[in-house]
């Protein structure tokens, strides 16, 4: 009987690791698909920019009017600095909204006095519910600054106040701890005066741990030396630059980083703001926007601009990286769940019969399988139904091809923006390449479990997320809500 | 049971992946470096030899122009383009007599007539930067690739002449957003030389080919466009009549003010708001009763419109919205509350 057992335990993991490794193969297929596809965006995207004369845009009457929507609370210590960061990126029509989200600290007091902020009437249509609006102010010295003081309602709340009080055609969504580059906005526009059916552009985010940062700008971009950090540029490499870019091209992305994205301000207000209930507030909006599309046939279409165009700060612990995972991963399962409907429907064209599935199959069962295979092969070893050479290699050919892929990821960098200059960064960064598969990758499908676990139980925090912060020299850092 | 010999022959195919990425990867890093410090000497020669060239007056050395034609085409271009910014009048003109004995002009022309876009695209870039007058770049006004169009309609913008005029107004309506956006922004550098040209536009179009016309005149502001934007007021589409509307706002004028309060009982109500927008922006106070009455406008658009209008006006608008405050309709004295910033309870 004992035997017997033994045989079928055996026929189980055998199969379910061939099951395992041709999961890999397909999904690194895919992988090997979405990057010819982002190189060939990529050379277009090249084309396109090169020598092109972006002062016209910035000089031109006829550009299409931003809105920075930075919803602040209990920032009086940096949002002096935060504000005039924003105020001084290079784009003609900038509205900056600052929204005071019923802040406990003085970050009211501090924007009235370093701004010269006066109360003004402003008739304001509430396209969105949002907490009631106290007051209104306008800068005397700064015609571009609305400041909106509310009580105190969460940062989708702020959001959808900032919505309200837009003027611009277009609105920028921010998050705590991006730097974005002086003429990151010339850049995402692009997409927008391109097509008319673009509703939101997300841009490329780079890790900005170990640059060098001067007035609040990187001056210099190097491969940070931290373990994670290191890792992570890695990840945001290849999330980026064949990820998103390769999905351009396929039927379009899903996702737009909450770090920095631009969206069409009528299209938002269309589908009612950002939700309050979810810990994936940007992914849900950009999906909504995308299903709208679909059902109403209207425009409809995300875009992303691959030049880098904002930086922000990745974790440097476990703990806190941890925690942004599990978050990410809750967020994923809850946008998927809601609008489940698009699942395999052919009403929602590409999105629904090849985007939405890949995100259901690739990034949000992935940490399943994933651990399903490793504890497969810990349990045949354990038990000796697998031997140390097999596994050994089964482990190599299940990573190797992701490694491999990713690689390539940096040189499809280096061909177009070669950030990373150095034969000291290009050593580090191929470093990171050769061992994120080696225990780092196993922990994020770890916490991506415990995300999936947290949301079937119906968990919706945000949990704490302390960052180190910039360093010195970052004199201009925002850290706005 | 997976054989093992097809795991080590995947894994080697997979090994062999990442030492050819590991090898271009720091290949080109040494090719990017290696490539850079020669394309940084050569700038630099052809700085001096362009520079000794620009400040020769006349005595120019061959030898200079030899250096100048012998560097590579990235090299050349940069050259050209980054003194280019800096020069107008008769320094431009010398630039691009020195460019055409390099004779990097014909090479961009052979580009724009390339059956390639992205050398059109190329070609048309350079010509439009360095500001040369060419025949081939009205034609490229028609091209097929609308990112072709738009850089056309760049180089246009400093060329306002009769032929490229009628071009860049088949392009008003543009279905492309990208090379409609560069026609509007040529045309509207090109200042008073567009204005003309645009007054008969405007007589000689209607619908959506109008409407385009009409942003564009409401963003120039002339007074000759007053009569074709009151007979635009007539049109059948509501985006036209908008259109018209804000241009009077605009331009202003009894005529204008006069067409604008009929336009106030327009049955669209985004023409509505346009309407009681241009009046506010006209400071219009004659319309002022007028205005209190789109308080009562079942839409938000009008409404608001017209209170920021009343609020613009002044003393007789605020007294107007007071007035308006005290409403029975619950609309009109909400928002009448809302522009004069006084609390619900003052009702």
């Amino acid at each position: 009987m004992t035997h017997e057992l033994q045989n079928l335990a055996q026929a189980l993991l055998l199969r379910g690791e061939l099951l395992v490794l041709l999961y890999f193969l397909a999904v690194n297929g895919w992988y090997l698909v979405l990057l010819v596809s982002s190189y060939l965006e990529m050379r277009r995207h090249l084309i396109l920019i090169a020598d092109e004369s972006r002062w016209r845009l910035l000089s031109s009457e006829l550009s299409p009017g931003i809105s920075m929507l930075a919803p602040a609370y209990n920032e009086e210590a940096t949002i002096e600095t935060s504000v005039r960061a924003l105020l001084a990126l290079h784009y003609p029509r900038l509205e900056v909204v600052v929204v005071n989200d019923g802040s406990k600290d003085r970050t009211i007091q501090v924007l009235r006095d370093q701004f010269d902020l006066v109360v003004v009437k402003a008739v304001y249509d509430r396209n969105i519910e949002t907490k009631p609006v106290r007051a209104v102010y306008r800068s005397a010295t700064y015609p571009g600054l609305v400041v909106v003081d509310k009580e105190n309602g969460g940062k989708a709340d702020a959001l959808n106040v900032g919505l309200n009080f837009a003027q611009g055609k277009l609105v920028c969504a921010m998050d705590a701890d991006t730097l974005i580059e002086p003429d990151g906005l010339q850049r995402m526009v692009r997409p927008f005066l391109h097509a008319n059916d673009v509703v939101a552009t997300g841009g490329t985010i780079r890790i900005v741990n170990g640059s060098e940062i001067r007035s609040g700008r990187v001056v210099r971009a190097r491969v940070p030396t931290n373990l994670l950090a290191g890792l992570q540029v890695v990840e945001y490499l290849r999330a980026f630059l064949f990820g998103r870019l390769g999905w351009n091209r396929l039927g379009g992305n899903l996702i737009i980083s909450g770090a920095f994205g631009l969206f069409r301000r009528e299209a938002v207000l269309a589908a009612g703001g950002y939700l309050h209930d979810t810990v994936g507030e940007d992914m849900e909006l950009v999906l909504r926007l995308k299903r709208r599309g679909y059902e109403t046939g209207g425009p409809g279409r995300i875009a992303f601009v691959p030049d880098p165009v904002a930086w922000t700060e990745a974790p440097e612990s476990i703990r806190v990286l941890s925690r942004q995972r599990d978050r990410w991963h809750r967020g994923l399962s809850d946008v998927l769940w809601r609008h489940r409907k698009m699942f395999l429907n052919l009403r929602y064209g590409v999105t629904g019969l090849v985007v939405f599935p890949y995100y259901v199959f690739v990034e949000l069962l992935a940490p399943v399988i994933e651990a399903v295979g490793i504890l497969g092969l810990l349990l045949g070893l354990a038990f000796g139904l697998v031997d140390w050479p097999f596994a050994f290699l089964f482990f190599l050919t299940a990573y190797g091809l992701g490694t491999a892929l990713t690689a390539f990821t940096l040189i499809l960098e280096d061909l177009s923006f070669h950030t990373y200059a150095t034969f000291r960064d290009r050593t580090k960064l191929f470093g990171w390449v050769l061992i994120e598969n080696l225990g780092y990758r196993q922990m994020t499908v770890f916490w991506r479990l415990r995300g999936l676990w947290k949301f079937i139980r119906g968990r919706k925090d945000w949990g704490d997320m302390t960052r180190k912060g910039f360093s010195q020299k970052s004199a201009v850092a925002p850290r706005l809500r | 049971m997976i054989d093992q010999r097809v795991l080590e022959l995947v894994m080697w195919a997979e090994l062999s992946l990442l030492v050819l990425s590991l090898a271009v990867f720091f290949v080109h890093g040494l090719w990017l470096y290696f490539s850079d410090k020669r394309d940084a000497r050569l700038t630099a020669e052809g700085r001096q030899a362009l520079a000794r060239l620009l400040d020769g007056e006349g005595t120019q050395s061959p030898a200079d122009v030899g250096i100048l034609r012998a560097l590579p085409r990235d090299v050349q271009t940069t050259v050209f383009l980054e003194i280019s910014k800096n020069l107008t009048g008769g320094g431009r003109r010398e630039l691009n007599r020195i460019a055409g004995l390099t004779g990097i002009f014909d090479r961009a022309r052979d580009m724009c007539g390339s059956r390639r876009w992205t050398r059109r695209l190329k070609g048309a870039r350079f010509l439009a930067q360095m500001e040369q007058s060419d025949v081939i770049i009205t034609k490229l006004l028609r091209d097929s690739h609308p990112a072709v169009r738009a850089q056309a309609a760049e180089w246009a913008a400093a060329h306002p002449v009769p032929e490229v005029f009628d071009e860049l107004f088949g392009l008003l309506a543009d279905p492309e957003t990208l090379s409609r956006f560069a026609v509007q922004d040529a045309l509207l550098r090109m200042g008073r030389d567009a204005v003309e040209p645009l007054a008969r536009y405007l007589e000689n179009h209607s619908g959506q080919a109008a409407a385009a016309g009409l942003h564009l005149a409401a963003a120039m502001v002339e007074p000759v466009f007053i009569p074709a934007a009151i007979s635009h007021t007539l049109d059948g589409l509501p985006e036209v009549r908008a259109a018209a509307a804000s241009l009077l706002g605009a331009v202003g004028g009894a005529e204008a003010a006069s067409r604008l309060v009929d336009l106030l009982d327009d049955p669209d109500p985004d023409v509505r708001a346009a309407a009681a927008f241009a009046l506010g922006r006209m400071r219009h106070w004659p319309a002022g009763s007028r205005l209190a009455a789109v308080l009562e406008d079942s839409s938000w658009a009008p409404r608001r419109a017209a209170a920021l209008a009343l609020r613009s006006i002044g003393g007789p608008g605020v007294l107007l919205l007071r007035r308006a405050a005290v409403s029975p309709v619950q609309r009109a004295s909400d928002i009448a509350l809302l522009a004069l910033d006084m609390p619900a309870a003052a009702r």
